[in-house]
């Protein structure tokens, strides 16, 4: 009984080693090889499995050279597989190399693209780069008093330079109630301004300009404040002009802030979003709420300042050669009283330019209008 | 702002200007007085030349027609085919050649001309009149030129005088006037500044000749008067009549001219009256009487308000103070004796009068008086006008006279020549400084460090230092700025949580795959009314504008709603789907202030989501696209609303759409359009938009925390809960953290089963649980207890059993 146990477990093993060898040369794939693998060495009843279970039922002085065997023939088989197995994957790689190429002009899935819009992408273009030259971006109301938009500003009504900003007004009725409310409640007044200040009637503001005023009434010196946003104007629309439209506002007031500084600043700026070596230009102009007043233009980043572009005018500056970007200066002494600014002591300048303006520079849009008629194909494009 | 012409010319006369036109221009410009352009009158003149009728003969074959033989230089002889009464041999006039272009006699167009026949005779190019020029109105006969203009030169070259067209700021009234911006000019170039010729004006009129009276001092601070005799009415010298049409006016008399002349010089409006017409042989400036009328220049009989100035005789009003002169005093040809009218008017009470009348475009005297023009100018334009009267009326002067109660002083400036470094950052050479105030007629006196200065007489506009400063920076150059980066002290930054919030919120929504929009945030108060079914408002009253460019702008969007429906539906038109998003501002009233501009992010899903190609099958945006993007700005930033959810929003799909509410206030609203609303908008039933309120969001704003990664193997357990066709799916999961609380890593819903194996009124929810502990290995056991108590609290609380 015990001999014949014994014999089964030893028995042929060295033929059963040879019968594995046979037929794991003969496994044409990794499959084949896998069920070899399963027969010889499977967990449940592999051919050597079952020998090496039934070990334990031999007499204990015939285990450890029946277990030694055993593990021999398993260390065989499994190396035989694992060389097998290279072998195999090594040709199914030659095969998947040299058989498996796709061709890669089909398109793929569609992948559905967002983009920004080509006003939201320049408002933060705007802002990063005044951000390096230490302008902190802050926003403001759009629907405005008077007093904010106009009188602060050395603009009071009657005041010809309000031609500059036809106005689109709140409506009366809606307003009455609001500036009756106003006055019971004496609530619409400036922070840090008297209580009894008339704030004026209620009106869409025509720039960015009234949130100079509001910056210098929260805060004190040194100042360095960037304010983009919608504005409004009442104005025929064209080309180039919008009755909404988006500006950028800048601030920046020390004691020593002077109009090279305002130059420095806008001439940083226009490199950073024209690129290249920009040439800036001054000249005089007029608002009423800053005194030097200057126009700034930079010289046409497409022809490079010739106004011709192969031979003929230059679309971008029509021919000019120059870009008219901003208008600015340093802030009118009455302004900086009006919000508790010493003028013997504070100096600074302010700025305000077009974003659509901008917008359309740095895509080639050839009309403003197309910002915000919000034609997909348009927006796809840009 | 206020445009002027000024032909270069007559700036010549006054300025030592050299250079062309274009440089003079550049100069100008670059020195604050901006060109808009520069027109010339030879522009269009190509292939039109200075002509002499060489022959003038009939045509043979008509009596109207005449033969002209035109000799044009080196030879060269056309012969045209004219049928103008003026011509006559010998005569000198502009003459155009086929290819050139002209205006249309009889018509307000341009053309071409050709070699055209006419009753068989061609005619090769044509002679010209005025108008076919562009040089005026007359077409009734050629322009006939000068018999000294050199024959054979093109016309542009004896004619052709370029007028600068100029864009003035309204702080400079006194460049309204040729003389201002020869005197701009002059500083500019540094050559001298010529003052036109004036007459010596004798300020002693004979009071039963002529008073003035100011009866209204707030709105005439100065009323000076002349009065002319001997008076000849004709037409104004030809070179007046020319730089009159260069400058835009019409010519109509030597009286009319020469005023409208000196106030293109100066800037002074005048006005001349018939002095045998005026009652009482006075000029008053006074408030208009209640119930005064008068007819004015253009014909219109007008009521007068008693707030409006008005210069009258003894009588009656003569004519609105600044603005437009009255019928019955005009000028007549028989005309001998005049009155001159020569005031400075408050400029805003001018302003307030000119546009209740609906006069301020066309009034050239109202443009002029609305701004701040200097009194000084009064006397200064009589004695021009008197003695351009003078010269070209025959006119002699009898006296003048004027009032000026108060007198306007000039300011005297007090600086420092640091001021100037001070403000523009460069150091000038002070004689550089003093120069250009010197050569714009400022008075000046220095001590030490200071300077004081006075402006020109003429200059309202300079009163204190940094007007100054800009003055000499103006002349010696804005070039002169250095560029320099400011090293000042940098002040400290706030945070601005709104707007972070936003921005993220765009680069998700981006992220997603959607597109930005911007839409005009003024929008059509109809929109409003089109966005429920029964046209029930979802918004609050929009705030209406006074005064709106159109009702498609007349209200501020109290949604993004309308903008987002309408940008679609015209998308529509020319694609199959589209996927928007928009953030803005809505405007909410608000009693008392201004309105509360809600910061909102919406964005809206319609039509084809994904198109058929060879790997994607064709399918529609639908609920569950909007559920994954609301899902996916959660996981993200955790907008995840908290707060009381309802179903049903206006102007949605009843039981289709959901909305957060904190207070009354919905922070997240979504769902599928009202199909209803979907048609009136033409838009395809599956629309989907959603809107998200970011200020409530940001209050309660819970930003995801950082997870470490597990440690220790998760168990996957699928399990199928069989529940009410009623309970949503919402309760299941809820029910499901509960009771598994923090083991519970993940669930996905794997799918979502009705049929006969859960029988009638009841579905299948198979649920993927991701489970594992922070702390150890979950044991087999552990996981089969851990699921034994969802099944158990599921099948308590819901009613759910275990399927299968």
């Amino acid at each position: 009984m015990f001999a014949r146990k014994e014999a089964y477990v030893a028995d042929d093993l060295s033929d059963l080693a040879k019968r594995a060898a046979r037929e794991i040369a003969d496994a044409a794939d990794e499959s084949a090889l896998e069920g070899v693998r399963v027969r010889y060495l499977g967990r449940k009843d592999g051919e050597l499995t079952t020998r090496m279970k039934a070990v334990s039922a031999l007499p204990a002085a015939e285990r450890p050279a029946a277990g030694a065997a055993l593990n021999a023939a398993k260390a065989t088989i499994e190396a035989a597989i694992a060389d097998r197995e290279r072998v195999l994957r090594a040709a199914s790689l030659d095969r998947s190399l040299s058989g498996g190429a796709l061709d890669l002009t089909l398109p793929g899935r569609p992948v559905r693209l967002g983009r920004l819009h080509p006003i939201s992408r320049t408002i933060r273009d705007i802002s990063r780069i005044f951000l390096g030259m230490g302008f902190e971006s802050v926003e403001g109301p759009e629907i405005e008093w008077d007093y904010y938009n106009f009188e602060a500003l050395n603009i009071p009504a009657g005041h010809p330079a309000r031609d500059k900003f036809n106005t689109l007004w709140v409506a009366q009725d809606s307003a009455v109630a609001l500036s009756l409310a106003r006055t019971a409640a004496g609530g619409a007044t400036a922070r840090g301004g008297d209580a009894a200040r008339d704030m004026g009637p209620m009106l869409f503001r025509t720039h960015t300009s009234p949130m100079q005023v509001r910056i210098m009434e929260q805060r004190r010196p040194p100042i360095r404040i960037i304010v983009p946003g919608r504005c409004y104007r009442f104005e025929a629309t064209d080309a180039t002009h919008e009755s909404v439209f988006f500006q950028y506002e800048g601030l920046a007031i020390d004691e020593m802030m002077s109009m090279a500084d305002l130059k420095g600043v806008l001439y940083s700026f226009a490199r950073q979003i024209f690129g290249g070596e920009r040439k800036v230009r001054f000249r005089p102009d007029y608002f009423p709420f800053t005194e030097p007043s200057a126009e700034i233009a930079f010289d046409c980043f497409v022809c490079e300042g010739t106004g011709q572009i192969d031979g003929g005018r230059c679309a971008t500056c029509a021919g000019s050669g120059w870009i008219e970007a901003a208008g600015c200066g340093m802030v009118h002494p009455d302004v900086l009283r009006r919000v508790g600014y010493d003028p013997a002591k504070y100096q600074g300048f302010a700025f305000g330019g077009g974003v659509d303006r901008l917008a359309g520079l740095l895509t080639g849009t050839p009309d403003i209008r197309l910002f915000y008629q919000n034609d997909l194909r348009y927006l796809e494009s840009v | 702002m206020p445009t002027i012409r000024v032909p270069v010319s007559w700036l010549k006369d006054y300025a030592d200007a050299h250079g062309p036109a274009d440089e003079i221009a550049r100069q100008l410009h670059m020195s604050g007085t901006e060109v808009d352009r520069i027109e010339r009158p030879g522009g269009g003149w190509e292939h039109v030349w200075v002509g002499r009728i060489a022959k003038l003969e009939k045509h043979p074959n008509a009596d109207k027609l005449l033969l002209a033989t035109v000799d044009y230089g080196e030879g060269r002889e056309k012969t045209v085919v004219t049928g103008a009464p003026n011509l006559t041999e010998g005569d000198v006039v502009p003459y155009a050649e086929v290819g050139a272009r002209l205006r249309e006699g009889h018509g307000a167009g341009w053309l071409t001309l050709e070699p055209k026949k006419m009753r068989g005779i061609v005619s090769e190019g044509m002679v010209c009149s005025e108008k076919e020029l562009g040089l005026g109105e007359d077409h009734e006969g050629i322009l006939i030129l000068d018999k000294s203009v050199k024959v054979g030169q093109p016309l542009a070259d004896a004619l052709g005088d370029p007028v600068l067209v100029l864009e003035l700021q309204p702080n400079r009234p006194d460049c309204m006037g040729v003389v201002g911006v020869a005197r701009e000019l002059a500083a500019v170039q540094r050559v001298a500044l010529r003052e036109p010729a004036m007459a010596k004006l004798r300020w002693d009129l004979d009071p039963d000749r002529l008073a003035v009276r100011i009866e209204d001092p707030e709105g005439c601070r100065r009323f000076g008067a002349a009065v002319l005799d001997n008076v000849k009415i004709g037409p104004s010298p030809k070179w007046m009549q020319g730089r009159l049409i260069a400058a835009g006016m019409r010519p109509i008399h030597n009286a009319v001219d020469i005023t409208n002349y000196v106030m293109l010089e100066l800037g002074q409006p005048l006005h001349a009256y018939d002095a045998d017409h005026l009652r009482g042989n006075v000029l008053v400036a006074r408030r208009a009487h209640g119930g005064e009328s008068l007819r004015t220049l253009d014909g219109v009989d007008r009521l007068l308000a008693p707030d409006v100035l008005v210069i009258a005789d003894g009588q009656r009003s003569l004519g609105i103070a600044g603005i437009l002169g009255g019928a019955d005093s005009e000028i007549r040809p028989s005309t001998t004796r005049i009155a001159l009218e020569c005031a400075s008017f408050e400029p805003r009470g001018i302003d307030r009068t000119a546009q209740k009348l609906g006069l301020s475009q066309q009034s050239a005297a109202s443009a002029r008086f609305r701004l701040n023009l200097s009194p000084e100018l009064v006397p200064l334009a009589l004695a021009r006008a008197v003695q351009l009267l003078v010269e070209h009326a025959g006119a002699t002067l009898a006296g003048a006279t004027e009032v000026y109660p108060k007198p306007w002083h000039r300011p005297n400036i007090k600086l420092r020549f640091s001021d100037v470094t001070r403000i523009l950052g460069v150091e000038l050479p002070r004689e550089e400084s003093v120069d250009a105030l010197k050569r714009l007629g400022f008075q000046y006196a220095e001590s030490g460090d200071t300077f004081v200065v006075t402006p020109p007489p003429i200059r309202t506009d300079i009163a204190i230092t940094e007007d100054v400063v800009e003055e000499v920076a103006r002349i010696v150059g804005y070039d002169r700025i250095p560029v320099r980066v400011p090293d000042g002290p940098l002040p400290l930054h706030e945070r601005h949580p709104l707007e972070e919030l936003r921005e993220r919120v765009r680069d998700l929504l981006v992220g997603f795959g959607i597109q930005e929009t911007v839409s005009y945030s003024l929008i059509d108060p109809a929109w409003l009314e089109r966005l429920a079914p029964d046209g029930a408002p979802i918004a609050p009253d929009p705030i209406r504008l006074q005064n709106p460019t159109s009702v498609s702008q007349s209200v501020a969007r109290p949604t993004l709603r309308a903008s987002l429906l309408d940008t679609a539906a015209r998308n529509l038109k020319h694609r199959d789907g589209v996927a928007i998003f928009e953030i803005s501002p809505v405007y909410l009233p608000r009693s008392g202030d201004l309105p509360d501009e809600r910061w909102t992010a919406a964005f809206l899903l319609s039509g084809r989501a994904e198109q058929q190609t060879w790997l994607t099958k064709p399918r529609d945006w639908d609920i569950y696209d909007v559920r994954s993007f609301i899902l996916g700005l959660d996981r993200a930033i955790g907008i995840g609303p908290r707060g009381d959810r309802s179903t049903g929003v206006p102007g949605l799909h009843p039981g289709r759409s959901v909305k957060v509410a904190i207070g009354d206030r919905a922070a997240v609203a979504y769902g599928q359009l009202d199909p209803r609303v979907a048609e009136r908008w033409e838009l395809p039933e599956a629309t989907f938009v959603a809107e998200l309120d970011l200020h409530i969001l940001l209050e309660d704003l819970q930003r995801p925390s950082a997870v470490v990664p597990p440690r220790f193997p998760a168990a996957l357990r699928d399990l199928a809960f069989v529940v009410d066709e009623a309970l949503p799916y919402g309760d299941l999961v809820a029910e499901v953290r509960g009771a598994a609380k923090d083991l519970l890593g993940s669930v996905t819903l794997l799918d979502v089963y009705r049929g006969p194996q859960v029988g009638t009124g009841k579905k299948s929810f198979a649920l993927r649980l991701v489970l594992r502990s922070q702390t150890a290995t979950l044991t087999d056991a552990e996981v089969e207890k851990l699921t034994s108590r969802i099944e158990g609290r599921v099948l308590h609380k819901l009613g759910g059993t275990i399927r299968g």
